[in-house]
């Protein structure tokens, strides 16, 4: 005999095991464009890993003979003004493009969240004074305070990486606190504390996974702005160094010659668009997947303007 | 009472507001002795829960400002350093709270939830705490306890998850749980079996139960002792018994009175009590419930009306004595 009231209390539907992680997959992979962003970025990735191995000539070779010759089988996006070999300098350039996208949103992150886990969770004056400084930074420009971070330090590709990683610090604090800001007072945190969790605690295990989804979508977001940021930075002179070929130094170097020779501005152009469109793409299908109400905020703002 | 495993004594909250500092919690004092069901009644605002969580320090100082003593285990919870409530938490008092849709993080599988306290207080690791979290599964009644530790919170009814934070609750064998409501959002059926659970439990560990309710049927099953708290005071306090049939305050009357009689004529139609309950920031100066009681005279405006006990074991707060009242 069982007890009646025992198997109505035990009449849990049987759930499906599916895990956060599995379900998030899947609605990324119905989306096309992220399929298409995530292939992209696999292309990126892999020519980035593979990049001395597909480029056909150094990035400092040149061939005065063929200079500013357009097109042709044996250099496929042409070459530049000294002779060398523009495919593959793009090919080179996109590991430092990467690299610096990696790094500096790594430091934006690394900054940005622990001072919005902080200021969220503590509140009051810690609140205030944290985020006031986060709105400082947010008031300059990206690329002036950037550009005023590597006049101060100093012009090469590291400092450049801290410079965009300082700047984007802001926007990972704000958004990491507005989602604290909503589970400070929850129930659970409050339950979490009356069984004598200390605060680091807490904020670790249960306020951080709670958080991490806006932060994985802005991350992806903002691996984008920080490529173009660092292409912006080359372009002026203040990111990566010659020789060394970056997207955004070969479209300046190309602007002199872009009426006899377009294709030395348009390629790396093109491989910042690639790039900034696949992290973007990408960025797009993860929100969706895992933060739908900040697209349909998004999205209703769009039909509001 | 001398085997009172907990003291409080004139505990008073306020909060600082904008418009003044509201006096949620005005005086209150109890004994809780080791073992004992204790239901602290009152409609919402009264400050029962207020109370219990000011004991654990669980209360955002400021706004909130708390007073007076609670005694445990020899010492003033209420001045405990954070370390010192840190260890109390959870370990000796324990709380489950009222909603189980929102006390479980949705995020983490109940395992690990349900762990912590244990590596927290038990100094257990690994597959031991492990253990440990599926026994206490099995205790409160989650079939298939060990294969359930990895499933979130979600995967579980709302009496299931009800009964994973008793279990976190219980998981240091507590001197004392505190139930914060923790039947009322749940239906009937699945109530009364949460509340054979917990009496259960509490007869098996011998700990002393603080039963935070508004709803009298449930104290009527499972209080051995009630208090009625009306606008942070204590109203009346006796054993269940007495309180249901003997002498009473007009609130408790009132409250009594305001529940639903099968059987009655019209059993949609409630007595309510008129009025609302007052204002903590500009409370009454005498008896809280003065301006809505029906007895009221002018005394009960102009002074306060101090427990008395009219038999040994129930207090009364009232200048009348209920017999003169209700003839």
């Amino acid at each position: 005999m069982t007890d009646p009231a025992a198997v109505l209390d035990a009449g849990d539907p049987p759930v499906e095991h599916r895990s956060r992680l599995r379900t998030t997959v899947e609605t990324v992979l119905r989306n096309r464009l992220a399929v298409a962003g995530l292939i992209m970025l696999t292309v990126l990735v892999v020519v980035a890993l593979f990049a001395p191995l597909i480029a056909p000539y150094g990035i400092n070779e040149p061939d005065v003979a063929n200079r500013l010759s357009g097109p042709s089988l044996d250099h496929v996006f042409g070459t530049d003004n000294i002779g060398r070999d523009v495919f593959s300098r793009v090919v080179i350039a996109s590991r430092v493009s990467l690299q610096v996208g990696a790094i500096s949103v790594g430091i934006a992150v690394a900054l940005g969240v622990p001072i919005g886990l902080i200021s969220g969770y503590y509140g009051g004056r810690i609140d205030s004074v944290l985020m006031r400084l986060m709105d400082i930074l947010l008031s300059i420009p990206a690329i002036v305070l950037a550009i005023a971070i590597l006049a101060a330090l100093g012009p090469n590709i590291f400092n450049a990486m801290v410079a965009i990683g300082i700047v984007y610090t802001p926007i990972f604090a704000r958004i990491t606190r507005g989602s604290v800001l909503s589970l400070r007072d929850a129930v659970f945190v409050r339950a979490a504390r009356s069984i004598g969790a200390t605060d680091t605690r807490i904020i670790a295990t249960h306020i951080l996974p709670n958080v991490i989804a806006p932060i994985i979508v802005q991350t992806s977001l903002s691996l984008a702005f920080a490529i173009l940021a660092e292409a912006a930075l080359s372009f002026l002179g203040l990111g990566v160094q010659p020789p060394d070929p970056a997207w955004g130094r070969m479209l300046s170097e190309g602007r002199g010659f872009f009426q006899q020779a377009p294709w030395m501005a348009l390629f790396p152009g093109l491989a910042i668009l690639f790039t900034v469109m696949s992290f973007n793409l990408v960025g797009d299908g993860l929100r969706d997947a895992l933060d739908p109400q900040q697209r349909s905020l998004i999205e209703s703002r769009g039909v509001a303007e | 009472m001398n085997n009172a495993v907990l003291s409080v004594r004139d505990l008073q909250i306020t909060f600082g507001t904008r418009d003044g500092r509201a006096s949620v919690v005005n005086g209150v004092s109890y004994d809780l002795a080791a073992g004992e069901t204790l239901a602290i009644v009152g409609e919402s605002g009264s400050g029962k829960s207020v109370s219990c969580m000011a004991l654990m320090q669980l209360l955002a100082t400021p706004p909130a400002r708390v007073e007076g003593e609670a005694i445990f285990d020899g010492r003033n919870l209420l001045t405990l350093d954070e370390a010192g409530i840190r260890k109390v938490r959870g370990n000796q008092i324990a709380m489950i709270f009222q909603d189980p849709m929102t006390s479980l993080n949705p995020v983490r599988t109940i395992g690990h939830q349900l762990i912590e306290p244990i590596e927290l207080h038990m100094g257990l690791k690994g597959k031991a705490a492990r253990e440990r979290a599926a026994d206490l599964l099995d205790a409160v009644g989650i079939p298939s306890a060990a294969d359930r530790l990895d499933d979130y919170p979600h995967q579980f009814s709302g009496g299931m998850r009800q009964r994973v934070c008793i279990a976190m609750g219980i998981s240091c064998e507590p001197d004392i749980l505190i139930a914060d409501e923790a039947t009322t959002a749940l239906d009937v059926t699945t109530q009364a079996k949460i509340i054979d659970e917990i009496h259960a439990l509490q007869s098996r560990l011998g700990m002393a139960l603080v039963w935070i309710t508004h709803d009298l049927g449930v104290v009527a099953g499972i209080a051995d002792r009630v208090i009625v708290l009306y606008g942070g005071r204590i109203m009346e306090e006796a054993a269940v018994n007495e309180l249901f049939e003997g002498r009473r305050h007009p609130y408790t009357r009132g409250l009594l009175e305001s529940l639903p009689i099968p059987g009655r004529e019209r059993p949609d139609k409630l007595n309510a009590i008129a009025g609302l309950p007052p204002d903590p920031l500009s409370m009454p100066p005498a008896c809280p419930f003065a301006p809505r009681c029906p007895h009221a005279v002018e005394r009960c405006s102009t002074e306060r009306p101090e427990l008395r006990h009219p038999v040994p074991g129930h207090a009364v707060a009232c200048h009348f004595d209920p017999e003169e009242l209700y003839d």
